[in-house]
């Protein structure tokens, strides 16, 4: 068919998808441009979002060897840079049937570079998980009873947040294995190759989630676009080098797997995944009420069994008391929680221990009522989504990459309410960290 | 009703209206209209909290750039490390700034703290009294020495 023939049968392009391209092209433009800000600015030294680390960016600020470029980078250039980023982020969720496959691929693929050659932004969390597992490999401790404290003759110690200092680790005994090799790589060494593990963890992440949304008969460069450009997920998830990303991975590859039929290994997956951090459990009953097969029990106990056996033997009795860690990290509160503003809201000057019952209460409740729509043919996918989004808002200790849990299991739902309500919970907690924008202290 | 639709195999025994489904029955159109009028509720409560949260830490910001340009103006040092302390313990406005009172890195002096006190007054407020520090030296009571203004009547010095 030629081209004439062509254009006489498609209906006349509107002038809205005729600019959808260009439009498009701009938002991306301006996420990778926001992108590039933040790492610039970020690699000329540490400041209040920078943490104090080994200079492993340091030839971003002078890349041509004359004088450094930009400014350190402080909450005004950040924030502009974050909200440019959302606007071109909610633009491009918007235009997503316009952006090809390999346009999509090749923007996600540009952010992660970026992003992956720059300082660690935002958090300390990496400095904590090279100082646990320099703990085990280089002086014999084990970090489920000792905290980074007991090596303060350590180059790792200057680098680990002031708060995690004394306190043993939290993570599940799987990933402080993970962790372990990165140990005798040396500081620098190992703050690449944690960086290196969170690209790959979400480089899968992605794929995954792609492939799930193809099953699912839903468009997969829209899912792409919402995870992998998402403001969150790139500069504070990605940026800090987190290990919720090989959570989400492993809570991924346990979907892919339920939607291929092997649920003894999708049981088993999210075993894994709650041995890298607990909360991804919060899928497996879901999982379990929506197929009701005993594969996945066995595959469950299965992996468990596994897991606590080589945590025991590895770590004692503290690496299999994940309870314990989870206990006492509820226990934390953060002026970003929307618990706290709530308590704000109604005048009082913070959360108080019965406020933490109240909101256990209320999660109680929730994941009671998702469980019993599962039970009766919900989407397990979206009642997991709402259990991990539930577990957020209730959570007196929010950090922005927990918002993200939800997202790759929000794009592939059935149920579109969910994916509405984890952007929306995003973007106020993004709102929330405005403040200094509008007052500025010098 | 379809085996497509419920998935009863082994539980028979259940009433049918708690048997397990594959599908949602389609009667769920009230409990989706419900659920999305929590959903909006809690979102509003939500979204109110967070505006006022945002007001809030900015009347604070607002207070704490008064404080810091009091105590500039009060010493005539314009030095960029000055530190500002809320009263977090009994959520007063009365805010402690401090800074050295010589050139040099931060508590690296001997550091003057300054209590402030009142609203702000064109873009600065009141200091009603305070104390001194000796350098690498935190703002605790066992380190400061004298006090002067309301500060010497509470005690809050020990030399």
């Amino acid at each position: 068919m030629n081209v004439a023939a062509q254009s006489e049968l498609r209906p006349a392009p509107t002038l809205s998808a005729q600019w959808a391209p260009a439009l498009a092209a701009a938002c991306a433009l301006v996420l990778l441009a926001a992108t590039a800000e933040i790492v610039l600015d970020g690699s000329l030294a540490h400041s209040v979002l920078i943490p104090k680390s080994p200079q492993i960016a340091g030839w971003l600020t002078t890349p041509f060897g004359g004088g450094a470029l930009g400014e350190r980078l402080g909450f005004r250039v950040f924030l502009i840079a974050v909200l440019a980023f959302s606007a071109g982020y909610g633009g491009l969720a918007l235009l997503a049937r316009s952006v090809s496959k390999r346009w999509a691929i090749a923007l996600i693929a540009a952010l992660h570079a970026i992003i992956f050659v720059g300082p660690i932004l935002l958090s300390t969390d990496v400095f904590s998980y090279i100082a646990y597992a320099r703990m085990g490999v280089e002086h014999g401790l084990n970090p489920y009873t000792h905290g980074p404290i007991s090596i303060t003759h350590d180059p790792i110690y200057h680098y680990v947040g002031q708060d995690w200092k004394k306190v043993d680790t939290a993570y599940g005994p799987l990933y402080t294995l993970i962790s372990y090799p990165f140990g005798l790589l040396g500081v620098t060494g190992a703050l690449w190759g944690m960086k290196a593990l969170a690209m790959l963890a979400s480089a899968g992440t992605l794929a995954l989630t792609w492939r799930c949304a193809r099953l699912r008969q839903m468009d997969p460069v829209k899912a792409l676009l919402l995870v992998g450009a998402n403001p969150l997920y790139v500069i504070y998830t990605l940026g800090g080098a987190h290990n919720d990303l090989l959570m989400m991975l492993l809570m991924m590859v346990a979907v892919a797997l339920t939607f291929a039929g092997r649920d003894a290994s999708a049981a088993a997956t999210v075993v894994a995944g709650a041995l890298v951090k607990a909360t991804v459990a919060a899928l497996l009953p879901f999982m379990i009420l929506a197929r009701r097969s005993r594969a996945q029990v066995l595959g469950a106990l299965g992996a468990l069994a596994l897991g606590a056996a080589i945590a025991y033997a590895v770590f004692g009795v503290d690496g299999v008391n994940i309870v314990a860690a989870l206990n006492r990290d509820a226990a934390f509160v953060s002026s970003d929680s929307f618990a706290t503003e709530i308590a704000h809201l109604f005048g009082k000057p913070g959360v108080f221990p019965i406020d933490h019952d109240l909101l256990k209460a209320m999660l109680v409740l929730i994941v009671a009522h998702l469980l019993w729509r599962t039970w009766r043919g919900y989407d397990w996918v979206a009642a997991s989504g709402w259990a991990l989004l539930a577990i957020s808002v209730t959570s007196t200790w929010l950090l922005a990459w927990y918002i993200l849990w939800p997202l790759p299991l929000a794009v592939i739902a059935r149920d579109r309410r969910l994916l509405a309500a984890t952007l929306a919970v995003q973007g106020l907690f993004v709102f929330h960290q405005l403040t200094p924008l509008f007052a500025p202290v010098s | 009703m379809s085996t497509s639709q419920t998935s009863a195999q082994g539980w028979e025994r259940l009433p049918p209206r708690l048997r397990p489904r594959e599908v949602e029955p389609p009667s769920s159109g009230r409990l989706w209209r419900f659920e999305v009028a929590v959903l909006l509720l809690v979102g509003l409560l939500l979204a109110i909290a967070s505006v006022n949260d945002v007001v809030l830490k900015t009347h604070t910001n607002h207070r704490l750039v008064a404080d810091l340009r009091t105590w500039r103006s009060y010493t005539g040092n314009d030095y960029k490390n000055v530190s500002a302390e809320q009263d977090l313990k009994h959520h007063t406005t009365t805010d402690v700034v401090c800074g050295n009172t010589t050139p040099g890195p931060p508590k690296e002096r001997i550091q003057l703290c300054l209590q402030m006190t009142g609203p702000t007054v064109h873009g600065y407020r009141a200091a009603r009294g305070g104390w001194y520090l000796p350098p690498k030296s935190e703002n605790l009571r066992r380190y400061r020495y004298g006090c002067f203004g309301p500060a010497k009547q509470q005690g809050a010095c020990t030399r």
